[in-house]
């Protein structure tokens, strides 16, 4: 069945625009990902000019993450005082993303660097997650005691003596309350730059600097991700109009359903298990977008 | 004096039979070519997805004819794909001047075989006949303006906007008279708007006779509505959007939760 998008101005087929709502919201309740770096070029492939995608993708998020962030949250796996914490930062990031892209711009070659930062910062982060979790199998697998705590590092013992520090119970740590802060403003700002939501860069931030436990790591970051996309699709609708909600409706009941499916799967993954396929997917991102950007286009146009 | 007014008399009698016979030949050249369209309006509702329209009409026998349906003449702004040191990228904005957002074309046989290419660029019929037409800025010289057209055709194609179909119109001897008809696939892809319809008949490689038609695409019903307010009252269809999004991702958790 094709539907006609009243924004997009183009018919699609229902059933793929469902199967990807489907596959996002997978991505999301079992990561705890926004998936806004998969969508949009999907939605273009099918024709839907980048804006559109872009603004639509948001909306339909607001479902998945309120769905999955619904459901993390009945089990217990939502931190919304460092939630709150790392949205004011990543707030603040965004506004200074936005001049950092200006001052880019007034230096000449702003494009390459946003294009470098999307290959580097997925190949970045997704290597390091694959190479720790494969160390600390191997480590379970030699029968060394995996749960040991580990020696902490330089860095992590002068975050410790940062001022304000303070609990959160609900991922069991003690930090400054200016980490999570100053880490979301970071977020924010990359996220600026690349326009994305983030979600692949908090995710592994709260893992490794804010040692929180997965499942945990998961909730919040849907949490989080609900009030970017609000904002997003908000400030989309009202200033581009770009919102195309007979797009998002469709993908959305596929994405709600996704992000169901993938929370029951991320319950019966161990640690472990979770963070290996969450690399795997970041490095695959990280070397879809590096072969785009290499390999010769077969039109030399675009919108 | 009286000599004058019969001179006078003389030329005018000439000047009317000329005109007469000029509207008597030229009714002979063009009043047999004509076009119909089985529908001159598409509805864009919510589950469209293109349509099929029929365009037949009259022409003299052993003659070819050639169908171009378009949009207004615009202009196209694009970006160009460039290698930045070993990343392709989006690099400088050219800009097409006279151009279609819509351009196809129809004929009975290939055009070339058909229309000599004085008259094809006459009559902007045909790629080269468009390339020699429009502008593409900013370029410096006639070999980059033929490889940018390349590939601008390229890009309208992929989207279902420009095509050329040799031989897709039939033609049907009735009597003496010569019917030609075809059916085209309007692309979901041409946005509302109005489209003109020219149909060109062609002998001895010379345009003899033209005529046109126009078909409007509309929006309507639910998808009228929505555009409408998207674009007129974005506060108000972001808020919705949201909300409902909320209402079915809430929704949809709290049946798992039950299942």
């Amino acid at each position: 069945m094709f539907l006609y998008l009243p924004v997009a101005l183009t018919s699609v087929n229902t059933m793929i625009i469902l199967g990807v709502g489907l596959s996002i919201g997978l991505l999301s309740g079992l990561f705890g990902v926004g998936g806004g770096f998969l969508i949009t070029p999907i939605l273009m492939m099918l024709g839907i000019p980048p804006t559109v995608a872009a603004a639509s993708g948001a909306n339909q998020m607001v479902a998945a993450s309120a769905s999955g962030t619904y459901t993390h949250w009945k089990l217990g796996h939502v931190d919304f005082k460092m939630g709150a914490y790392l949205l004011i930062g990543s707030f603040i990031g965004g506004i200074f993303g936005v001049y950092a892209i200006a001052v880019l711009k007034a230096l000449g070659n702003a494009d390459f660097i946003i294009k470098l930062t999307y290959v580097l910062i997925p190949l970045t982060v997704g290597g390091y997650m694959m190479a720790e979790a494969l160390q600390s199998m191997r480590k379970a697998r030699m029968g060394e005691n995996a749960e040991a705590p580990k020696k902490e590092s330089g860095f992590k013992k002068s975050l410790k003596s940062l001022p304000f520090q303070t609990d959160f119970p609900k991922s069991g740590v003690r930090h400054s309350a200016l980490l999570p802060v100053i880490l979301g403003i970071l977020v924010g700002i990359l996220a600026a730059i690349m326009g994305v939501g983030g979600g692949f860069i908090m995710v592994p931030i709260m893992l490794y600097l804010l040692d929180m436990p997965i499942l945990v790591v998961i909730g919040t970051s849907l949490f989080q991700i609900l009030f970017t996309v609000i904002e997003v699709t908000f400030l989309s609708a009202y200033t581009n109009h770009t919102v195309d909600f007979t797009l998002a409706l469709i993908m959305l009941i596929g994405s709600s359903v996704g992000a169901q499916l993938g929370t029951m799967l991320s319950k019966k993954l161990d640690a472990e298990q979770l963070k290996i396929l969450l690399a795997f997917l970041i490095l695959a991102v990280g070397i879809k977008i590096l072969s785009e950007l290499t390999l010769s286009p077969s039109i030399r146009l675009a919108l | 004096m009286h000599n004058s007014r019969f001179t006078l008399k003389a030329i005018a009698v000439t000047v009317l039979t000329v005109l007469s016979a000029l509207f008597i030949f030229s009714g002979i050249a063009f009043a047999q070519l004509n076009v119909a369209t089985n529908q001159s309006r598409i509805e864009i509702d919510a589950f469209y997805h293109g349509s099929s329209i029929k365009i037949s009409g009259d022409t003299d026998p052993g003659t070819d004819v050639i169908m171009k349906i378009t949009s207004p003449e615009g202009e196209s702004k694009l970006r160009e794909k460039g290698k930045v040191g070993v990343f392709w990228m989006n690099t400088r904005e050219l800009k097409f001047e006279h151009v279609p957002n819509l351009y196809l074309l129809y004929s009975t046989r290939n055009i070339k075989d058909i229309i000599t290419k004085e008259e094809a660029d006459k009559y902007v019929v045909g790629y080269p006949a468009m390339e020699k037409y429009i502008s593409i800025a900013p370029i410096r010289e006639d070999r980059e303006k033929s490889r940018w057209f390349k590939e601008f055709v390229k890009f309208k194609e992929a989207s279902g906007l420009y095509g050329i179909s040799s031989g897709r119109i039939s033609t049907t001897k009735n009597g003496g008279e010569e019917l030609y008809n075809t059916t085209i696939d309007w692309p979901f892809q041409a946005p509302p708007g109005k489209y003109m319809v020219t149909v060109y008949e062609v002998k001895h490689g010379k345009v003899i006779g033209k005529t046109e038609a126009s078909i409007s695409v509309k929006r309507d019903g639910f998808v009228k509505a929505t555009g409408n307010m998207a674009n007129k009252n974005g506060a108000l269809y972001g808020v919705l959007s949201i909300t409902i999004a909320l209402i079915v991702g809430f929704g949809i958790s709290l049946v798992f939760k039950k299942a």
